[in-house]
């Protein structure tokens, strides 16, 4: 044993203790030893060793001889021989078989003549000879010696009992390429995927088709030296920086980057420096791209930077910031030609960041888009729509339920889906191409999205006739284009858009006087919103036309297809629940649309929003409709993207949106209502909302408060969700409003946002969209809605009773969205948010008519309706149609929550298009060509004006429910039976079911928990923003972001 | 340098000079060193300083081995108080190695082993066999455990027998490698007692040769 240092020192205490008396002569040796030990350990243990066992060298050596034969010699002479058994304290000796060793040599003992155990008093014994004695014999050998570590290293003591220095191993200065240091000194991030498909190929015979451009699921950013480009590029640069300098990202950042190495962590040995440092370290794909330069090729860097930029939204402050930005550079985008330079010169340098930021990865598409628009329309526009989209997607950071959904939209939708995605994506979010949505309605859930597209293309040809018709139609084509690769009806678009142009135009004036209130900033994100929402209903009307038309068809095809690849089982399931569900899906696509091609789905939403805001705002709306046009043309690009929808899918935000869409294809609506709430959750403006909601609707209440939380975590976030839901549905709007109504800032933000597409549908829209836009989506949509519907109380009783609750949030939420705007240019949004409010509530006549349009695409057909108005839905609504609903969830959950916003203001802008056309020719185009074709249209109108007015915010909650409610209130709708037939598929899966009964209040309830879901989605970017507060506001929306993430 | 001390007196002087002081062993004989002794016996023994105890004066020495085997040595323990005198051929400086941790079980099992082992041979020798006999079971035991007296006869492995007078001839069993190995190990045991001239006349052991050597 350890008999080392036992009693080395110490004094023999000349007795023999009774203690080591005591001990046995068995265990003498092992109590020596281990009070040697203890000895050692506590030199003045009563237990002091006495004789020969405070003797360490004594004890060891008798010790080590036990078991050994000897021969002891007593004083008289005589031998005696046995096994040395052991000693005690005064070293007597034990032996054990001895016996009396005769003279006879090599006689053995007899047995008789062997004792069992003699013990000798020291004072008798001469001699002990212990012969042929292996001293090693009993050496312990480590039986733990694979335990190589530092902490059994530093273990083995043997007595010691200090801490070992351990002493770091210095390998000398060999760099062979075999020995340990090369691993750390190789620099290489990992295996490089080319080494990857090499080996594969080399080891396995495995061929990758895998092509680095993405050519299959993205357009590469086409790079110019324009100032829009630059500018949006700046922008992005801008976004990115302010994500990345954000200390929520850094934290978020440090975990998986984290300078220390595991070495470095918990070692127990002390290295100096770390000279590897990060050089091994993960590099985030968007960081690479920085490193390298921004390229759009590099897809994954985009996707990379849409995920970090995802992370920076989840800030606060980045989150605004982002959404700020991105509805800034939407609006840019949308001013691009505008009056809002500044805006416009934010937004394009928060484009350009959004653009940094997300590479080229995912975003390519973007890119591409934005390229695209921008080469097709005018620089400023197809920026605008690109950047829309771009920013979407970046904006998509904070809602990064877009953005998956964008990229699920592209992806979803391969070929038509490509286009159709775009649409979809366009339609919802910003740039959802409303092709998409439009197309999406007529095939997929055919009323849906063709409501949608119509909307969208409505909006976008109403913006586009406003601003530039031509560019927004151009956009329109463009991302049509895209769409229409695979056929789709842009050229049918482009009367529907300039209907919506034209509507939009007189949204965009009356939204001007809205939004001239709005703060510039606002009305840049607002605008940005609005243009997308223009160019998407200019799209989605267009589409929806189309839709009536093989075209649409082509489109609807798309549509589907991007529905399919963003939620397949929400397709499947929308045709059925069609409008709720197709509305979904619209929405879903439309967001997808917006993800892969912001440009066109925001054109498209954008435009349904300008269409509001145009109408009310008419001319600055149209303006900025025809940017929002211009954008749809970056949609075009996202035609190319739609390619990417299917990759998108891979995105969080499609996956998703589809199972939330499968989830809820009847609750399709009640996934909008989600998903709304999800933009109302991202929308800390929203808040307000549920401040007000609590009063009429609960589902408003919900999403106001959802959005609330979520904005006041993340203002910036949520006024930037909010921008770019009011964006998407209001950028067209608010593009052509604020952009045409540069002065309206604070009221021009929200109003921008959710005003556009209320200005260009209708008032009402304007308020819905603002509402929706600013998150305040939910407090302007209630507001709007509410004022909608009680102006409109006719329209519908559940609006009215949403309506109620919608002004109750209005007000709330305008006061909520200046609460989360409370960030600077946020206040001003929800201030624009109030003003717009007020107007919303002028707009009631298009809530009006938005109810109306509910009740007629609801009573025109369920299903088709349903589906139209989810197309148009789908854009603006997911809840319309489960597929859109499920997409708008899915993916759209993130890009959704702004897709939907978006789509919301697009679905207003529809319902503007439709019932409003008074207010604003949007909406009669769009809900006419909607209705007129389909029914369902109007149906679509219905959802959209639910999900427009709540969809927004909580609008879905408060829209769909209520346009639902109150369909379903109002039997004059025939959707009522419809819609809560949707309502109550959609609120299954949000919990639309009670709804139904309840209203709003059930509706919202779960609505809140799908928006949450949805919010999810989008969230996926924003993750931590929105998850925080997803998470405070609801589980549900964090569990299914995190599906939506993980798909 | 060597010094001479009279074991008893000399004790009782340094014990004088150092009072009561508690001496190690190094006070006396340092650790390593080499000491010579004369037993009250008249047997003097030298070796390496491994151990003293004042209090009990027992000094142990670690001597060069006695059957000159490689890598073990002799022990002795010595009561001073019974030598006549020692010299310290030399001083060790410097600390001695430290002590490594013993295996007490290992010790312990060994003891069991050795103490069963000679009350084996005591049965068997009590027995009436004869030291050739005995011999060869020691020597069979050292390369095989597994042997026993059973009577008189020695069994390896319960395989092979081997009868009295313990030649080759009487190793007995089946055939099998067990027989010709054991019969190796006998015909060694005779040949090496021969040639170490260690020889003890048994009646087995009387051959020709073994009566050539010895004669």
């Amino acid at each position: 044993m350890s008999m080392k240092q036992a009693g080395g020192n110490r004094k023999p205490g000349g007795i023999n203790s009774g203690a080591a008396a005591a001990s046995g002569a068995a265990g003498f040796g092992r109590q020596s030893l281990g009070r040697g030990r203890n000895s050692a350990k506590v030199p003045s243990a009563a237990v002091a060793f006495s004789g020969v066992y405070a003797n360490m060298q004594m004890v060891h050596v008798l010790t080590s001889v036990v078991g050994n034969k000897c021969e002891l010699k007593v004083k008289n002479g005589v031998i005696y021989e046995g096994v040395f058994k052991t000693y005690g304290p005064e070293c007597d000796l034990v032996l054990d078989a001895a016996h009396r060793k005769s003279p006879e040599p090599s006689v053995g003992p007899r047995r008789e003549d062997i004792i069992e155990s003699i013990i000798f008093k020291s004072s008798d014994v001469v001699v002990v000879h212990f012969k042929d004695v292996d001293l090693n014999y009993a050496k312990k050998v480590s039986s733990e010696q694979d335990n190589f570590t530092d902490n059994a290293v530093s273990s083995r003591l043997n007595g010691e009992h200090k801490e070992k220095d351990l002493e770091p191993w210095d390998g000398g200065e060999q760099h062979a390429s075999g020995s340990l240091e090369s691993l750390d000194n190789d620099l290489s991030n990992g295996w490089d995927p080319d080494d990857m498909f090499k080996y594969n190929e080399e080891t396995y015979g495995v061929k990758s088709t895998y092509d680095s451009s993405l050519s299959s699921y993205t357009v590469p950013l086409e790079r110019d030296n324009s100032e829009e480009f630059l500018k949006r590029e700046a922008r992005a640069a801008q976004l990115a920086e302010e994500i990345e300098g954000s200390a929520s990202y850094k934290a978020r950042v440090a975990l998986e980057n984290d300078e220390r190495s595991e070495e470095e962590k918990y070692t127990a040995v002390v290295r100096d420096s770390h000279t590897l440092n990060r050089e091994n370290k993960y590099i985030p794909p968007g960081q690479r791209n920085r490193e390298a330069g921004m390229s759009w090729g590099a897809g994954r860097q985009n996707s990379p930077r849409l995920v970090q930029c995802s992370p920076g939204p989840p800030a606060p402050r980045a989150g605004p910031h982002d959404y700020g930005t991105i509805p800034g550079v939407d609006q840019r985008v949308v001013n691009g030609g505008p009056p809002r330079m500044s805006p416009k010169s934010q937004r394009t340098p928060r484009t350009h960041r959004v653009a940094s930021c997300r590479g080229g990865g995912p975003s390519g598409a973007d890119f591409m888009s934005q390229g695209a628009s921008g080469e097709v329309t005018a620089p400023p526009p197809a920026r605008s729509s690109p950047s829309g989209g771009t920013w979407s997607s970046v904006v998509s950071g904070a809602h990064r339920p877009r953005s998956p959904r964008q990229n699920s939209m592209g992806g979803a939708p391969p070929v038509p889906s490509s286009l159709s995605s775009p649409q979809a994506g366009t339609v919802p979010v910003d740039s959802m191409t409303t092709p998409t949505s439009a197309t999406s309605p007529t095939s997929a859930s055919p009323s849906p999205n063709l409501a949608e597209a119509k909307e969208s293309r409505i909006q976008e040809t109403r913006q586009n006739s406003p601003s530039a018709n031509k560019e927004n139609v151009k956009p329109m084509e463009s991302s049509s284009g895209i769409s229409r690769l695979a056929s789709k009806g842009p050229p049918s678009m482009t009367p529907d858009h300039r209907k919506q142009l034209d509507n939009l135009k007189k949204f965009s004036v009356d939204f001007r006087l809205q939004s001239s209130s709005n703060p510039d900033p606002v009305f840049e994100t607002m605008v940005s919103k609005a243009p997308r929402d223009p160019g998407e209903k200019p799209k989605e009307q267009a589409t929806d036309k189309s839709t009536t038309d093989a075209t649409e068809s082509s489109i609807c095809d798309e549509v589907p297809v991007t529905l399919v690849a963003t939620a397949a089982g929400s397709k499947p399931s929308t045709p059925s629940p069609s409008p709720s569900s197709a509305f979904g899906t619209v929405s879903e696509q439309k967001r997808g649309p917006d993800v892969t091609s912001q440009g066109v789905q925001t054109s498209s939403p954008a435009v349904t929003s300008t269409l509001k805001l145009d109408k009310d705002d008419k001319e600055d709306k149209k303006d900025p409709v025809p940017e929002s046009v211009r954008k749809s043309t970056l949609n075009p690009n996202a035609k190319e993207f739609n390619p990417r929808p299917f990759c998108s899918p891979p995105k969080p935000a499609t996956t998703p949106t589809l199972p939330r869409p499968q989830g809820q294809p009847s609750p399709s609506i009640v996934v909008q209502q989600p998903a709304v709430y999800g933009q109302h959750v991202c929308f800390p403006q929203m808040y307000p909302l549920t401040p007000v909601s609590p009063g009429v609707q609960k589902s408003i209440i919900w999403k106001s408060p959802a959005m609330y939380h979520v904005p006041v975590p993340h203002m910036t976030l949520s006024q930037s969700k909010p921008y770019r839901t009011g964006k998407v549905p209001n950028m067209p709007q608010q593009r052509p409003d604020q952009h045409h109504q540069p002065g309206t800032s604070t009221m021009m933000h929200p109003n921008t946002a959710a005003g556009p597409h209320i200005v260009a549908p209708n008032p009402a829209y304007s308020t819905q969209y603002f509402t929706c836009s600013p998150q305040q989506f939910a407090s302007q949509p209630l507001v709007q809605q509410m004022p909608h519907y009680q102006s409109q109380a006719q329209h519908v009783f559940s609006p009215v009773m949403q309506g109620s609750p919608r002004m109750i949030t209005p007000p709330t939420h305008g006061q909520p969205s200046l609460v989360s705007s409370s960030t600077t240019q946020y206040g001003e949004q929800t201030h624009t948010m109030y003003v717009s409010a007020p107007i919303h509530q002028q707009y009631p006549h298009p809530s009006a008519t938005l109810h109306h349009h509910p009740q007629h695409p609801q009573p025109s057909a369920t299903p088709t309706g349903q589906a139209q108005q989810g197309t148009q839905h789908g854009g603006s609504h997911p809840a319309p149609s489960p597929v859109q609903h499920s997409q708008h969830q899915a993916a759209a959950a993130a890009a959704a929550a702004q897709a939907l916003h978006l789509g919301n203001p697009s679905q207003q802008q529809m319902y503007s298009a439709l019932a409003p056309t008074p207010p604003s020719m949007t909406p009669g185009p769009n809900p006419q060509s909607p209705q007129a074709s389909f029914p369902s249209a109007q149906q679509a109108v219905y959802i959209h004006p639910s999900q427009v007015q709540h969809g927004y915010n909580p609008n879905h909650m408060a829209h769909v429910q209520q346009a639902h409610m109150q369909s379903g209130m109002v039997p004059t709708h025939h959707g009522t039976p419809s819609h809560p037939v949707m309502l109550m598929a959609a609120q299954p899966p949000a919990g639309p079911q009670p709804p139904m009964p309840q209203g709003t209040l059930n509706p919202i309830p779960v609505s809140s928990t799908t928006h949450f879901s949805y919010m999810a989605h989008p969230q996926c970017k924003l993750l931590v923003f929105l998850l925080l507060n997803i998470y405070e506001s609801k589980g549900f929306n964090f569990e299914q972001l995190m599906i939506c993430c993980a798909r | 340098m060597t010094r001479r001390l009279y074991v008893s007196a000399a004790l009782l002087l340094v014990s004088g000079r150092r009072k009561m002081a508690a001496p190690a062993a190094g006070e006396y004989f340092s650790i390593g060193g080499s000491v010579s002794c004369l037993t009250c016996l008249g047997q003097r023994l030298q070796g390496e300083v491994v151990a003293f105890d004042y209090h009990t004066k027992m000094l142990t020495l670690k001597c060069a081995p006695s059957s000159g085997k490689p890598n073990v040595s002799d022990v002795v323990l010595i009561n001073l108080a019974y030598v006549s005198d020692v010299d310290i051929i030399n001083d060790r400086t410097g600390t001695p190695p430290p002590l490594a941790s013993l295996n007490f079980n290992k010790l312990a099992n060994r003891a069991r082993a050795e103490k069963e082992e000679k009350l084996s041979q005591a049965y068997a020798i009590s027995a009436g066999v004869s030291v050739e006999g005995q011999q060869l079971f020691q020597t069979i035991h050292k390369t095989i455990k597994d042997c026993k007296w059973q009577e008189k006869n020695i069994v390896v492995m319960d395989d092979v027998i081997i009868t009295p007078p313990y030649r080759v001839d009487n190793c007995r069993g089946k055939e099998g490698s067990a027989v010709a190995h054991v019969r190796k190990i006998v015909e060694k045991h005779f040949r090496d007692v021969e040639s170490q001239k260690s020889v003890q006349r048994s009646q087995a052991q009387q051959t020709q040769k073994d009566s050539a050597l010895s004669a």
